[in-house]
């Protein structure tokens, strides 16, 4: 590549820029644009690369009772038509340049990923502003897609891992839109119709909720500049945004066995817990990573290391923008599920009866402090960072905020988190595989 | 701070930027005595490494009888040597906020330590004390059998596309030991023994049959006397017995059917082809590109998108591999439709690629499509290090220069004559997946 000259004018930009920075560089600028818009902008000069996405909150908490899969189905239809190009175009213009522009949504939003060269990345903003701003959902399209998500929802009940999630999660929030899989089922999504996706669109997808981020060779200046000509004459519906409950307690713990003919159970214990805001959310991510985070975890040493019975096993906080879940989870062959699950729970009884040992705890920290930088390494992981912290009202400071937090977690901490949400009978249970061997 | 000092500050910084990227394309390669390659690829703009150690040994290097043992070796990598016991190795990783793993493959084992840039030293110490020291203590081997039993079970067993993948092998190759899985079959782990596992250790783990590859926040002068010092103690080996097999012509059609608790059916087309060392390779490599890259690609745009007669569809071909393997089609019918019916779309397909040459779009898209997903690997350190690796496996890693440039010589005439060549109707392996409810 030729080297190439600054222009003057992105200098006095960068001499701006440098000096409003301060000492303690933010990892990324922030602004709301006048409609709304939360831009966010991260500049990583060296690879010529840009990479956009695009947060609504426009996820399948937001789908009526009787409509499960439809935020999923908007999202998975914004590719496929605009006012100027259809679906195929679309395919065709964006990956003719090597790049890539996806849509879907999950249960808290819609969100949509451009990744371009930077030489393309006006090409890339005009097909990722057309696909949020203008969707035609042409009706064949919609038949397509639905058949298509339709297929694959069938195919998942080969799953044993997809098929545990889904019937937990219907346990863990039984009536909370969380119990509800984001791709509905065979028969809700066969009764989406084109005039339910135009609504969701209209009405979700706007700009007083959406975030933007912007990574990659790209300054903020180029950054506003680009996304307010597109985007800056995008208005808000009249009516204000919708809102949405928060989990309710769950309900008795419940155990559940879905029998299927395989060689392996999958197992999974899961209930209610606490998000990033929650000042024990600390403590308890300490204590998950203690319990069956890593390799030297105790779950992993009992299960896979001392006792040769599974090849997977771990735990994990599963944080989300209206509710929390913990999880606990291992697949074993079918003889040996009682003695599995009865080693998750004496291990989580042990996390409420006792306190870790100061090794594990600080094993815990260095590990979760130090892997951060690992987090941050590459301009998708970034893009996805800045935007999950925006999205969860969690401040673009949160990675220092993270790392005071955990580092200032004690032994005591973690017994006292872990009384509150480790009790083994407090467990939603289900398991996936053959009753007996 | 006046203007003037911060003028100067922010051009040095670029002049400094400038620098790093073009001393960050560059490689320092060297053979120490004993006969490790080293390969070191300074990249600045996170203070993470990337550390990997590629063995030139998988499946490939297995005898009948023994097969998955180069797999069942890389889960005992992680049980300890006298220095560093067990557990060890994975809570020194963890404490310092590195994440490791490994994988087997036909051709090569791969374990890669990603981490803080400054934590350097301890993995090198470690992974100079794994290449000679491991315990191979027989209780460990016992347990850990058992998980392999596990993974096993996880990924053939009970998956359906690993169930048929595996039966479609063994058709496949009568001779070469591309034929059997990577993790071996199930009498086969079950009856390894630790002598057996010693001597492949030994055979195959010594500096001269090895590639050291980092990419990171290093000095690359500096690492290398680290890795001198570390690695360099260690004996030359007796060079690994080389494999000798070649696959014999193949004479006619082969199939074979499995049925199986699933919920869609599958087809899977194999097709003999060279690797990289035929001038051949290029084409089948834009082929693959043409195929299966994209919405726009060949398979997804005629058989997803237009005809809606598969779930998903697609070719590869796998440019790397050591010896000659196969080129992959693989097809999962939508509801109501036949596995006979797609495996018949799929050769007609086939059909259309012998007559007519694909169009000039199709084929600049897919060279645009691979110039750009290799400046995206340069995105992150991990796929640097080990796109690195994988070029210096099959030839010298500056080979990796000249790919885009070899494959962007490709016309459609070659691509008519590759389809022509290699995808002959009595030449195919073909397997299905009957679906059992």
């Amino acid at each position: 590549m030729r080297p190439r000259r600054l222009p003057a004018l992105l200098v006095v930009l960068a001499l701006l820029l440098a000096a409003s920075a301060g000492a303690a560089k933010p990892i990324a600028h922030r602004e709301v644009l006048p409609n709304g818009i939360v831009l966010l902008v991260a500049e990583r000069p060296a690879i010529p690369i840009v990479v956009v996405r695009t947060f609504a909150h426009a996820g399948a908490v937001l789908d009526p009772p009787d409509r499960a899969g439809l935020a999923n189905l908007t999202g998975a239809l914004l590719t496929r038509g605009t006012a100027k190009h259809s679906g195929p175009e679309l395919d065709s213009a964006i990956e003719f340049v090597g790049g890539s522009l996806s849509a879907g949504a999950a249960r808290d939003g819609l969100t949509a990923s451009l990744s371009v060269l930077k030489k393309d990345v006006g090409l890339g903003l005009d097909l990722l502003a057309e696909v949020l701003l203008t969707p035609t959902f042409p009706d064949d399209e919609l038949k397509r897609k639905a058949a298509q998500i339709q297929a694959a929802i069938k195919r998942s009940e080969e799953d044993p891992g997809t098929v545990a999630g889904r019937a937990l999660a219907k346990l863990v929030f039984p009536s909370h839109p969380y119990g509800v899989p984001v791709e509905g089922t065979v028969e809700s999504v066969g009764k989406l119709t084109r005039d339910d996706v135009v609504r969701f669109h209209r009405g979700y997808v706007r700009p007083d909720t959406t975030i933007i981020a912007v990574v990659g060779a790209v300054t903020v200046d180029e950054a506003r500049r680009e996304i307010v000509a597109r985007f800056g004459g995008w208005k808000a519906p009249a009516e204000p945004p919708p809102t949405v409950s928060s989990v309710t307690p769950g309900a008795t713990p419940q155990t559940q066995v879905i029998e299927k003919e395989l060689t392996q159970a999958t197992i999974l214990l899961g209930r209610q817990a606490i998000r990033q805001t929650d000042p024990d959310y600390f403590p308890l991510t300490v204590g998950s990573y203690v319990l069956g985070g890593g390799s030297a975890s105790r779950l992993y040493s009992r299960v896979r290391e001392e006792g040769g019975l599974a090849y997977a096993v771990y735990s994990y906080a599963n944080p989300a923008r209206y509710g929390a879940s913990f999880i606990v989870s291992a697949q074993t062959r079918t003889a040996e599920v009682p003695k599995v699950v009865e080693i998750m729970r004496e291990e989580l009884a042990r996390m409420t009866r006792e306190p870790v040992t100061e090794r594990e705890l600080k094993l815990a920290k260095d590990y979760l402090i130090g892997s951060f930088p690992l987090r941050l390494d590459t301009t998708s992981k970034v893009a996805d960072f800045i935007v999950a912290v925006e999205e969860q009202g969690l401040g673009l400071d949160y990675a220092d905020r993270y790392k005071e937090r955990v580092a200032k977690v004690t032994a005591a901490d973690v017994q006292r988190v872990a009384a509150k949400y480790f009790a083994p009978d407090t467990f939603n249970r289900v398991v996936v595989g053959a009753p007996k061997p | 701070m006046r203007p003037f000092l911060v003028a100067t500050l922010v051009l040095l910084l670029a002049a400094a930027g400038a620098s790093a990227q073009s001393s960050a394309e560059r490689v320092l390669a060297a053979t120490l005595e004993n006969g490790l390659r080293v390969l070191l690829q300074e990249d600045h703009r996170s203070p993470v490494v990337s550390f990997q150690m590629w063995y030139r040994v998988g499946s490939r290097n297995e005898a009948r009888g023994a097969t998955g043992i180069a797999h069942f070796l890389e889960h005992m990598m992680f049980k300890g040597t006298p220095t560093y016991g067990q557990g060890q190795f994975a809570r020194l990783v963890e404490q310092n906020g590195g994440q490791d793993n490994a994988f087997t493959s036909q051709d090569v084992t791969s374990y890669y330590v990603n981490i803080a840039a400054d934590k350097i030293d301890l993995v090198i110490e470690l992974e100079a004390d794994r290449m000679h020291n491991l315990k191979l203590d027989a209780k460990d081997i016992a347990s850990e059998r058992e998980v392999v039993i596990e993974e096993r079970r996880t990924r053939t067993e009970d998956d359906p596309g690993g169930f048929l993948g595996e039966e479609v092998g063994a058709i496949a190759f009568r001779s070469h030991p591309y034929g059997p899985p990577i993790i071996g079959f199930m009498e086969d782990i079950k009856r390894i023994t630790p002598e057996e596992i010693r001597a492949f250790y030994k055979a195959y783990y010594m500096p001269n049959n090895a590639i050291l590859v980092a990419a990171g926040d290093f000095k690359a002068a500096e690492v290398l006397a680290k890795i001198r010092a570390k690695f360099g103690k260690i004996p030359r080996g007796t060079p690994p017995p080389p494999v000798l097999a070649v696959e014999p012509p193949q004479n006619g059609e082969r199939r074979v059917i499995v049925s199986k608790q699933a919920q869609l059916p599958i087809v899977y087309l194999g097709y003999h082809v060279p690797n990289q060392k035929s001038g051949d390779a290029f084409g089948l490599e834009m082929l693959s590109s043409i195929l299966s890259e994209g919405r726009a690609s060949r398979l997804y745009k005629r058989l997803v998108y237009q005809r809606q007669i598969a779930l998903e569809a697609g070719g590869d071909y796998n440019y790397f591999s050591q010896d000659p393997n196969l080129f992959w089609f693989w097809a999962t019918p939508m509801p109501g439709q036949t596995p006979e019916s797609m495996e018949k779309a799929l050769l007609a397909e086939m059909e259309t690629l012998k007559t007519e040459p694909v169009t000039e779009e199709e084929l600049q898209r897919a060279k645009n499509q691979v110039e750009a997903a290799f400046v995206f690997q340069e995105d992150s350190v991990h796929r640097r290090a080990s796109l690195l690796a994988r070029f210096e496996l099959i030839g010298g890693y500056a080979d990796k220069d000249r790919f885009v440039e070899r494959l962007r010589a490709v016309t459609a005439a070659d691509v008519q004559r590759v389809a022509r060549t290699y995808f002959s109707d009595d030449k195919k392996n073909v397997g299905v997946l009957l679906p059992r409810p």
